[in-house]
């Protein structure tokens, strides 16, 4: 019977273990808009789309966030690792395979935008839901751009 | 039990300490800072350097024993930002160790240059997201 609870409390840790991994997965879905929307998306320089845009990206980089539109200042932050709080899971029960299966996936870290002295960049939200993380970015108007005039299309009777 | 704790948080430590791969530099004639607007060329082991380059420096990457973010277009990424810190527009690969049974992790070794051309127009390698 002995055995039979060491063999249960072994499997239970062995199948608990990993705990940021199997909760949280090696990826984490970011979905980037912005006001006013359309505007071009690059992530490491790479072109992803306009805005409203949506990425699933690897939870074990650092990625260099950039938006582009005409009129506008480009504006860019990083998106960083932060502790993915699942991971303490491992230290409660003791699962050391997920310890080390943890930080190999990524599962270790969650996508943040970067923060400078606990600021974030101007323009930006952000916020969580079900792990998924919504940045919301307010592009500011460039003022070495001015409006030198306008067409308009003409109606012919 | 005691043991076990302290087994863990030297993993724990080890483990958060260690995740980045090992970058040693060597920046012989470093150029201005570029802007993150002035392109940057991959060259590949295959695509040959264009005439007329200056030598910046030199880039390894390494696996430090526990890095995760090291795959081939991760450690480019970050290449690219060493060569704009140093003034160089062409990354390019001399040596490059795949993943294999020693390490999870790419290992490259890069050479810097600055190149006053049209670095768009290079044959090259594109950057892609994993």
């Amino acid at each position: 019977m002995k055995t039979l609870i060491k063999i249960l409390l072994l499997s239970s840790i062995l199948l608990l273990s990993s705990c940021a991994t199997v909760i949280s997965g090696s990826r984490q879905n970011v979905e980037i808009s912005s006001e006013p929307s359309s505007v071009k998306v690059y992530l490491n320089e790479i072109d992803i789309g306009k805005t409203p845009v949506n990425k699933n990206l690897k939870r074990n980089q650092e990625y260099q966030l950039t938006l582009k539109l005409e009129g506008y200042k480009t504006y860019e932050t990083k998106l960083v690792k932060k502790f993915n709080a699942w991971f303490i899971g491992n230290i409660l029960i003791g699962g050391v395979i997920g310890i080390m299966v943890d930080p190999s996936t990524g599962a270790v870290y969650k996508l943040r935008p970067e923060e400078i002295d606990k600021n974030l960049k101007s323009g930006t939200t952000y916020k969580t839901k079900s792990g998924n993380l919504y940045i919301k970015i307010s592009m500011q108007i460039d003022p070495s751009w001015k409006k030198v005039g306008q067409l308009e299309k003409s109606i012919k009777d | 039990m005691k043991l076990m704790t302290k087994i863990l948080f030297l993993i724990t430590i080890i483990g958060f300490t260690n995740c980045s791969p090992k970058l040693s530099t060597n920046f012989t004639n470093a150029q201005p800072k570029l802007s993150i607007d002035d392109k940057v060329a991959f060259l590949d082991i295959e695509h040959n350097l264009p005439e007329n380059i200056i030598k910046v420096g030199k880039l390894r990457f390494q696996d430090s024993g526990f890095s995760t973010d090291c795959n081939f277009n991760s450690l480019l990424n970050k290449a690219r930002i060493e060569a704009r810190k140093n003034g160089a527009n062409i990354v390019k690969i001399i040596d490059k160790k795949k993943p294999d049974i020693w390490s999870t992790c790419y290992r490259l070794k890069i050479e810097l240059y600055r190149f006053n051309g049209d670095v768009s127009s290079l044959p090259q390698y594109k950057l892609k997201l994993d």
